[in-house]
């Protein structure tokens, strides 16, 4: 059996490796695509612990968060959507309308 | 009934066509010219029946009714009241007359300033209830709030044509250069009589007459105290009263209209001052030494204005020089008056009002001077309303083109010349008498007054001098190049007051025989103060003037003076030019430029106060204001700096809660390795 401590180091990097590219990307399509790999991050770590446990618990509210982020994705792309066709770009650094 | 009980009206109806022209005048004939009129009448109909009930004695004088107006700490109280005795009502009755007159008067003179006959009628209303306010106040404090009032009216009077002048864009500049300095110099006098009141409040806590003028507080007070007040109270008759050395004003205010030189800078106003220094003689005379200083500048005042009067061409000027003049005069007999008083009262002796008739003469001649000086005033403006112009070298021969106007002109010219039975013949004899009294004592200052004496003879040569060259300059000779332009005799509305006035000013002076000589006294007897009784009888007043030879000499001083105008202005064979090198000699360009005054004043305003006030200004600017600002700026500066943080972008807040988690998390772990626990 694969030992915990391996889901949960997946999970850190997969997890480090959204958040970074939340913090440094441009492209606001990107962005959204790692805040989905940082969500799955968590889900990894619910499951892992759940098969860890023997708690189906995890299992479910993994799938509940699935779905809810799969509404929260359709959201996401509908306001990137509006802003491409506004400004002509998904680039956030242009995006700066309410900046000072 | 008694009047008496509702002389708190007097000032009140004043006041009502104040506020009533002010909001509707403009909707009512001649601008409200009717009310303020009505409103005048009717104050002088109840000032004459209030005088009347005190000065017969059915009101026990002085009437005093106040209220609690302020209480201060330490028993410090202020009132709010009437005081009326025989020299306040005496006020009252000729400002409310000469200003019933004038006012009537002014309707015809103001007819053709159109919207802003509103204003004026508002402002002289405003005017005529400060000036009753003023003799009728209970109190110092209150006499000085009314004593500003009247202040204001005349710095907004005499600009009254400071906005747009008939004349022009210079005239206006000059209207308004005048209601400045007006204002500002009788300030400074105004200051000195405000210390002196803190002065009195402070040394006696409260500064109601009636109180103060006790005999027995003043005795028990600090003398140095009650001389300092006084000294400083009569800085403030300075400068109401235009004496030396703060005269100045009052030639310049004469860019007013000329209705306003006569009730305000004439025949009521500057009477204040006079008005004060006989309101507080229980003060001033407590000292000898200040009711000599009031001696002084009184005829110094007197001498000094006449000489600047001889070689004026602006007919209003030689009126206003003739003014302080004259003021000179009433301050210096007061001054002698109160001298024998001082005496009196240092040594212990009651001094009935015979002795002391300086008082007398004073408040005589400032009654007989209202009368004359405003018919002087009014005829010069219904000759500057004819002819268009003020400079005399330009009027002459007006006497056959305006003859009602030349001979009330000329009823007033003789009485203030001095001519006997005229008004102005009888105070100033008086005025003269009452020099000379203190000059023949034993006193110790009798060459002084001997001095002063000798100073007031040559004023009234002088006098009769400039007053018979104007008429002369005006009236008499060629035509010159305005009179020409004369469109006959002003209209009735203006000739009938000036008829009137000339009545008085041919008459009001045998009131001297019929009462004045006993009620405008100031008594000290039995260790009291008192204004009214004593004084010499009627026969006695006429024994005194027509056996004295100083009498006699006073006359054929006022004649020769009237002579050299003669020859000089009328037959024209002795040329003025002659003494003055056609006025190239020294002291002529001294008497035109007025003793360098104006210089002398723009000197100490331009090269003292002015830096001085630079000097502030700098302060203000860099010390005051810099601090303030600094603060703003270094504020408004750190936000700048600040609000960078706010870059506005998700991602940079993003990274400040990533890093904040990860300093946390770093933190909890240190404390955890610290404290040895998990």
């Amino acid at each position: 059996m694969i030992p915990i401590e391996m889901f949960l180091g997946l999970s850190a990097v997969l997890f480090a490796v959204g958040a970074y590219g939340v913090l440094t990307k441009k492209n606001g399509l990107v962005v959204l695509m790692c805040i989905e790999m940082m969500l799955n991050a968590a889900n990894i770590n619910f499951i892992a612990f759940a098969a860890f446990f023997n708690d189906v618990a995890g299992q479910v509210f993994v799938i509940m968060a699935i779905s809810v982020a799969a509404a929260e994705v359709a959201v996401g792309i509908a306001i990137l959507l509006n802003l491409y066709k506004t400004s002509g770009t998904t680039d956030l650094e242009e995006i700066n309308i309410l900046r000072w | 009934m008694m009047f008496t009980e509702y002389a708190w009206l007097i000032p009140i109806i004043p006041l009502v066509a104040f506020l009533v022209i002010g909001f509707f005048g403009h909707r009512t004939p001649e601008g409200g010219g009717y009310i303020a009129v009505g409103a005048a009448g009717l104050a002088f109909v109840l000032s004459a029946l209030v005088a009347y009930e005190v000065l017969t004695g059915r009101v026990t004088a002085p009437y005093v009714d106040q209220v609690l107006w302020l209480q201060i700490s330490q028993g410090i109280t202020l009132d709010f009241g009437l005081y009326l005795d025989n020299l306040a009502v005496l006020m009252m009755v000729f400002a409310s007359l000469i200003s019933t007159l004038i006012f009537i008067y002014s309707i015809g003179y103001m007819h053709d300033e159109g919207e802003k006959k509103r204003r004026y009628y508002t402002k002289v209303s405003l005017f005529l209830t400060a000036m009753l306010g003023l003799v009728m106040a209970s109190n110092f404090l209150q006499m000085f709030i009314f004593w500003e009032i009247v202040g204001l009216c005349s710095y907004l009077l005499i600009g009254f044509w400071g906005f747009k002048h008939p004349k022009g864009e210079k005239a206006s500049a000059a209207a308004a250069s005048a209601a400045k300095k007006a204002f500002l110099v009788t300030r400074m006098g105004d200051v000195a009589l405000l210390a002196g009141l803190f002065v009195l409040l402070n040394e006696f806590g409260t500064l109601n007459y009636a109180e103060l003028f006790s005999a027995a507080t003043l005795a028990a007070a600090d003398s140095s105290a009650v001389a300092l007040g006084s000294v400083l109270i009569f800085g403030g008759v300075i400068g109401k009263s235009a004496q030396f050395p703060l005269h100045d004003w009052l030639p310049d205010a004469m860019e007013g209209p000329t209705t306003v030189s006569a009730l305000i800078h004439a025949a009521t106003m500057v009477k204040a001052g006079v008005y004060l220094t006989a309101r507080s003689f229980p003060l001033f005379v407590q000292s000898a030494d200040v009711m000599l200083f009031v001696a002084i500048i009184g005829g110094v005042t007197a001498f000094y204005a006449a000489t600047m009067a001889l070689n004026n061409m602006n007919i209003k000027r030689v009126l206003a020089y003739s003014t302080l003049s004259q003021l000179g005069f009433m301050i210096l007999a007061l001054g002698a008056g109160g001298y024998v008083v001082a005496t009196g009262v240092a040594g212990g002796v009651d001094v009935s009002g015979a002795k002391a008739f300086g008082y007398t003469a004073g408040v005589f001649h400032m009654m007989n001077h209202a009368f004359f000086k405003a018919l002087l005033f009014l005829g010069a403006g219904s000759v500057i309303h004819a002819v268009g112009s003020e400079d005399m070298r330009q009027m002459g021969g007006l006497r056959k083109r305006m003859g009602i106007t030349s001979i009330t002109m000329l009823i007033g010219t003789l009485s203030i010349a001095g001519i006997p039975v005229f008004a102005g013949f009888w105070s100033k004899d008086f005025v003269l008498e009452s020099v000379l009294v203190v000059a023949e004592s034993s006193e110790p200052a009798a060459m002084i007054f001997l001095l002063l004496y000798l100073l007031a003879l040559a004023t009234a040569f002088m006098t009769a001098f400039y007053m018979f060259r104007l008429w002369f300059m005006t009236f008499c000779g060629e035509e010159g190049e305005a009179s020409k332009h004369c469109h006959g005799e002003s209209p009735p509305v203006m000739s009938y007051p000036l008829i009137a006035l000339s009545v008085f000013a041919a008459l009001s002076g045998f009131a001297i025989l019929f009462g004045f000589n006993t009620t405008m006294t100031f008594q000290y007897v039995a260790g009291e103060f008192v204004v009214g009784g004593g004084g010499y009888a009627m026969l006695d007043v006429l024994e005194k003037i027509f056996t004295s030879p100083y009498a006699y000499l006073a006359i054929v001083i006022a004649l020769l003076g009237i002579y050299a105008a003669y020859r000089m202005y009328y037959v024209r064979d002795l040329d003025p030019g002659r003494f003055n090198r056609d006025g190239q000699s020294a002291l002529y360009q001294l008497l035109q430029r007025r003793y360098y005054f104006p210089q002398f004043y723009d000197g100490i305003a331009l090269k003292m106060a002015y830096p001085a006030a630079m000097a502030v200004e700098e302060v203000d600017r860099k010390a005051v204001d810099g601090s303030v600002d600094g603060i703003a700026n270094s504020l408004t500066g750190g936000s700048q700096m600040l609000r960078r943080i706010q870059t506005g972008f998700l991602q940079t807040y993003a990274a400040f809660v990533v890093g904040g988690v990860v300093v946390l998390i770093a933190l909890i772990y240190i404390i955890g390795w610290i404290t040895g626990g998990a």
